[in-house]
């Protein structure tokens, strides 16, 4: 019949659409995570930054680098750490700002479902009826 | 007293249901399970920070140690450590740097500090957590346990509602009335006793007020000042015009200089409220006493239980920001308000208040006799009904509108009461 028809493709509609909600929702996760890992990384990098200040001239500087370790001077260590902690604050920026973009796209995609339910559940009442 | 309300009788379980408080408890307390483990990580973090402390204390002692040097994954020869005094010490990121001793110990005492304070807010967080999982238990134990919401239609001298806890869930329950006990037989006798109290010092407060009113304006409010922006701080006032109240509080002080300075309320609540009922009456109505006593006034009127609720409830009027000033702030609101017991739904007031309950009962006994305010005192009381007062003090009264309307008449009921119909 055709509303039965119309019924199983409003239903496989649906069931597009609840994927893609999960999709969604993995992408929030994941990037919940990354930011948590830019975020623990940009504090270790204000913590260093910190003590480097507290250093007085002179003093000898290693980066891990690999299994070496090598000696830098106070500056450049100093000038590195700022870079770094300026590339994380960029990143953490662009990923709160896909971070919004994949919350409205989750909201839209939660109207876009119930509108499907409703119509289902429309269809199986007039399918009742009839 | 439910003879003459309409009212509706709403299971609590119906409101809230219990499998779902239960499923929501559940989930709480998974995240503090959570948490807690993040802190016993925190907790051991700091132990071997501190261990470490004392070990790079000890090596300086010698100039060198005779030591085992593990070799490999299983085996170790003897060996000697020297330079005792210089430290590699890891500063993060992958940048190490050459410390003496001394030096080291006071990086280590820095990280140290930072870990303490990662496990302070920890701590914080698992403790909000666990109020949360707190209400959600008693609710279902509540629903399971078929409590009722009753809820009547405000009715002169009954107060029917009472609200027990107002908790986030009650947001949803347009926010009022919490579900009611079986207490309102209780209630009714607290109420009856605080009603008599209340005429009580009614009486006296209108001979003093007389006197009083003019004289005392001033004087207080500097001590207002210090207590309502106290307060505030506290509460997030989501209202700037608190802090405007504050000010205009200074301005006119009727209402502070009426209020209890006899009453020997300690509550800060009670202070609290009081000032802030009194600031912002005095902005808002600009005439400050009004405010004063439609707050006292419908205090005094729902009196009882929802004495401290009324607080509240003449705040919340508006939202529950309101109820965060604590009641007196919604002053400006309790104009429009009489708002109805209903809005003593906030939880956290309502449940702080009805801590004080008793002693702001007996202080709004108190404030009632007394028009004067004490700066430090909280209106808590005030719901004296200064109706007569009123005319004498602020002549203003009639623009609060809501306020003032109708309740102009000396009558003992609270002018809130009247308001609210």
């Amino acid at each position: 019949m055709a509303s039965s028809a119309a019924l199983r493709e409003a239903q496989r509609e649906l069931e597009n659409k609840a994927n893609d909600l999960s999709k969604l929702q993995k992408d929030i996760a994941k990037n919940h995570q990354v930011r948590k890992k830019y975020t623990i990384q940009l504090g270790e990098n204000e913590l260093v930054l910190k003590e480097l200040d507290l250093l007085r001239e002179g003093a000898n500087i290693y980066k891990l680098i690999g299994p070496v370790l090598v000696k830098q001077d106070l500056a450049e260590a100093n000038a590195n750490v700022r870079k770094r902690i300026e590339y994380i604050s960029a990143e953490l920026k662009r990923l709160d700002a896909t971070l919004q973009d994949l919350e409205e796209k989750q909201n839209s995609k939660k109207e876009a479902i119930l509108k499907s339910q409703q119509k289902i559940q429309s269809l199986q009442a007039g399918k009742g009826k009839a | 007293m439910d003879g003459m309300g309409k009212g509706t009788v709403t299971p609590l379980a119906s409101l809230f249901p219990v499998e779902e408080s239960q499923k929501a408890a559940k989930r709480v307390q998974d995240t503090i399970a959570e948490k807690e483990k993040e802190l016993d990580h925190l907790r051991v973090f700091i132990a071997d920070n501190n261990n470490l402390i004392n070990l790079v204390q000890k090596l300086p002692e010698e100039l060198h140690h005779d030591i085992m040097v593990p070799f490999g994954k299983a085996a170790f020869f003897p060996g000697r450590l020297i330079h005792t005094n210089e430290f590699l010490v890891l500063l993060g990121e992958g940048y190490y740097a050459d410390r003496t001793s001394k030096q080291t110990i006071e990086v280590l005492r820095r990280r140290g500090k930072s870990l303490e304070s990662q496990v302070n807010s920890l701590e914080a967080i698992i403790k909000d957590h666990k109020a949360e999982a707190s209400f959600f238990i008693a609710t279902a134990s509540e629903a399971a346990g078929g409590l009722v919401e009753i809820r009547e239609d405000y009715v002169e001298e009954n107060p029917s509602k009472q609200d027990l806890k107002s908790g986030p869930l009650k947001q949803d329950v347009s926010g009022l009335a919490g579900a009611e006990r079986e207490t309102t037989s209780v209630d009714d006798k607290e109420f009856a006793r605080m009603m008599a109290r209340l005429d009580e010092l009614e009486e006296e407060e209108r001979a003093a007020e007389r006197g009083n009113l003019d004289d005392e304006n001033e004087g207080a409010i500097s001590d207002f000042d210090e207590i309502s922006y106290q307060r505030p701080s506290d509460n997030n006032l989501q209202n700037s015009e608190d802090i405007q109240r504050r000010m205009a509080l200074k301005q006119t002080n009727d209402i502070a200089t009426k209020f209890p300075k006899e009453h020997k309320y300690q509550d800060d609540m009670a202070d609290h409220f009081g000032s802030l009922a009194l600031q912002s009456q005095v902005r808002e109505l600009s005439e400050g006493k009004t405010m004063a006593k439609n707050l006292k006034n419908s205090d005094a009127s729902e009196m009882s239980t929802i004495y401290p609720e009324e607080k509240i409830v003449h705040a919340t009027n508006t939202s529950k920001a309101e109820v965060q000033y604590q009641a007196s702030r919604p002053s400006d609101d309790s104009q429009k308000q009489a708002s109805t017991s209903s809005t003593v739904g906030h939880a956290d007031h309502t449940q702080r208040n009805s801590r004080k309950e008793d002693s702001t009962s007996s202080q709004v006994g108190c404030q009632t006799s007394e028009p004067s305010f004490d700066s430090r005192r909280a209106f808590t009381g005030s719901i004296i009904e200064h109706a007569e007062n009123l005319p004498k003090t602020s002549g203003e009264q009639n623009s609060s509108s809501s306020l003032v309307s109708g309740s102009q008449p000396s009558k003992p009921v609270s002018r809130f009461k009247m308001q609210r119909r």
